[in-house]
C-alpha cells in the first residue's frame, strides 16, 4: 500500500489550506471564557500576548506570540505555497526561500503545545471559578491537526524533486 | 546564521546548553506567575503548578505538565550536553544521532509552561476579582526553553559524523 501523499503533494495542499482558514478563524474568536463572581474574560489568542506585553515581559510576549501565532501561519502557508505550485506546476515565485522559510519555522510551529496548554488551563481555572470552552478552542485544535497531518504527510523528497523538475534547485 | 562555520556553531551551541543548565535551577525555584482569586495571593512555581494539579486529583494532566516542565527541558539539555561534549569522537556516533534527532522532536514541548501563562494572563484580568500577573522567574524558564531550542538548531546533525 502507498502511504497518502507519497505520489502526490494534493492532500498537503488542502490540509494547509484548511489549516489556514482554520488559523484565521482561531485568532478571531475566543478560545475560552472565565467568570468568577458573575464577571467574566474572554480569551483570543492575542490577549494573552498584549497582556504580557502591557506587564513588561516582552521577550514572553514576542515569544507566545511567534511561536502560536506567527510561526504556524508561516509554516502553512510555505507549505500551502509550495504544495500550491508543485501541484499545478506553475513556477512561483520565490520558491526557494520559501521552501527554507518552511524548513526554518517549523520547529518554532507551537500550535499544538499551544492546545494542550489551554486544556491544562482550564483545569487550573475551573478550580478558580467557571470556564466556559468557546468556538476558538475547535479551530486551535484544528489547526493543530492539520499542522500535525501536514507536516507527517506530506513528502519533502517529492517536493524537491518537483520543484528540482521545474528548475528550482534546493540546497 | 545561516553561513555560520561548523566551530562557531559548536561553540554557539555549547555556550547555549552550559547557560540553559546554569539557569535551570533558578527557573524552577523562581515564581513564573502570582495568581490572586478574590484577595488571595498565590505566587506559583512551575513544580508548584504540577504538585497543585496532582492535589486536585488530576494526577494525568500533573504528569503530562511535570514532564514537559520540569523533566524535558533537564532531559533535553543533558542530552545536548553529551552530544557536543562527544563532538569529534568516533565512539557512540549512531546512539547520539539517535538521542539529537529525539531531542530535536520532542523539545518544544517544555514550551507548556510558557502558553499556560498567556492563556492565564489573558483571562486573569478581573481586577481584585481574578488577577494573573506573569513574575520575573517566568523569562528565566524561558531563556533555558530558548537556549536548548536554538542549541538544537544551531549544531547540525552532520556534524557529529565529522571527524575533530
Amino acid at each position: 500500500m502507498v502511504p497518502i501523499g507519497k505520489r502526490t503533494l494534493q492532500p498537503t495542499l488542502a490540509l494547509s489550506m484548511t489549516g489556514l482558514f482554520l488559523l484565521l478563524l482561531a485568532n478571531t474568536t475566543p478560545i475560552l471564557t472565565f467568570e468568577v463572581v458573575g464577571r467574566s474574560q474572554a480569551d483570543y489568542m492575542i490577549t494573552g500576548v498584549i497582556e504580557l506585553w502591557n506587564q513588561g515581559y516582552f521577550l514572553i510576549a514576542l515569544l507566545v506570540c511567534f511561536a502560536g501565532i506567527i510561526a504556524p501561519a508561516l509554516y502553512l502557508s510555505s507549505i500551502f505555497y509550495i504544495s500550491l505550485a508543485t501541484v499545478f506546476r506553475i513556477k512561483l515565485p520565490g520558491l526557494r526561500r520559501v521552501f527554507s522559510l518552511g524548513r526554518a519555522v517549523n520547529p518554532w510551529n507551537l500550535i499544538p503545545v499551544y492546545s494542550i496548554a489551554t486544556v491544562v488551563s482550564v483545569v487550573k481555572l475551573k478550580m478558580l471559578g467557571e470556564v466556559h470552552w468557546e468556538s476558538g478552542a475547535r479551530f486551535v485544535l484544528g489547526v493543530a491537526i492539520m499542522s500535525i497531518l501536514s507536516n507527517q504527510i506530506s513528502d519533502k523528497q517529492i517536493a524537491l524533486e518537483r520543484l528540482e523538475e521545474m528548475g528550482v534547485e534546493i540546497t | 546564521m545561516m553561513n555560520l562555520s561548523d566551530q562557531t556553531r559548536l561553540n554557539l551551541s555549547r555556550a547555549l546548553v552550559v547557560t540553559g543548565l546554569i539557569l535551570y535551577i533558578p527557573s524552577n525555584i523562581m515564581p513564573v506567575m502570582t495568581m490572586s482569586l478574590v484577595g488571595k495571593v498565590d505566587p506559583l512555581t512551575v513544580m508548584g503548578g504540577v504538585i497543585e494539579l496532582y492535589d486536585s486529583g488530576l494526577p494525568l494532566i500533573a504528569g503530562v505538565v511535570f514532564l514537559a516542565s520540569f523533566v524535558l527541558p533537564f532531559a533535553k539539555l543533558a542530552a545536548l550536553a553529551w552530544v557536543l561534549f562527544l563532538h569529534g569522537s568516533p565512539s557512540l556516533r549512531r546512539e547520539r544521532s539517535k538521542v539529537f534527532k529525539i531531542v530535536h522532536r520532542i523539545g518544544s514541548w517544555s514550551m507548556i509552561d510558557i502558553f499556560l501563562l498567556a492563556v492565564l494572563a489573558a483571562v486573569g484580568q478581573l481586577g481584585a476579582l481574578a488577577s494573573v500577573r506573569a513574575e520575573p522567574g517566568c523569562i528565566v524558564f524561558a531563556i533555558v526553553l530558548l537556549c536548548s531550542l536554538v542549541a538544537a538548531e544551531i549544531y547540525k546533525p552532520r556534524l557529529i559524523w565529522e571527524d575533530a
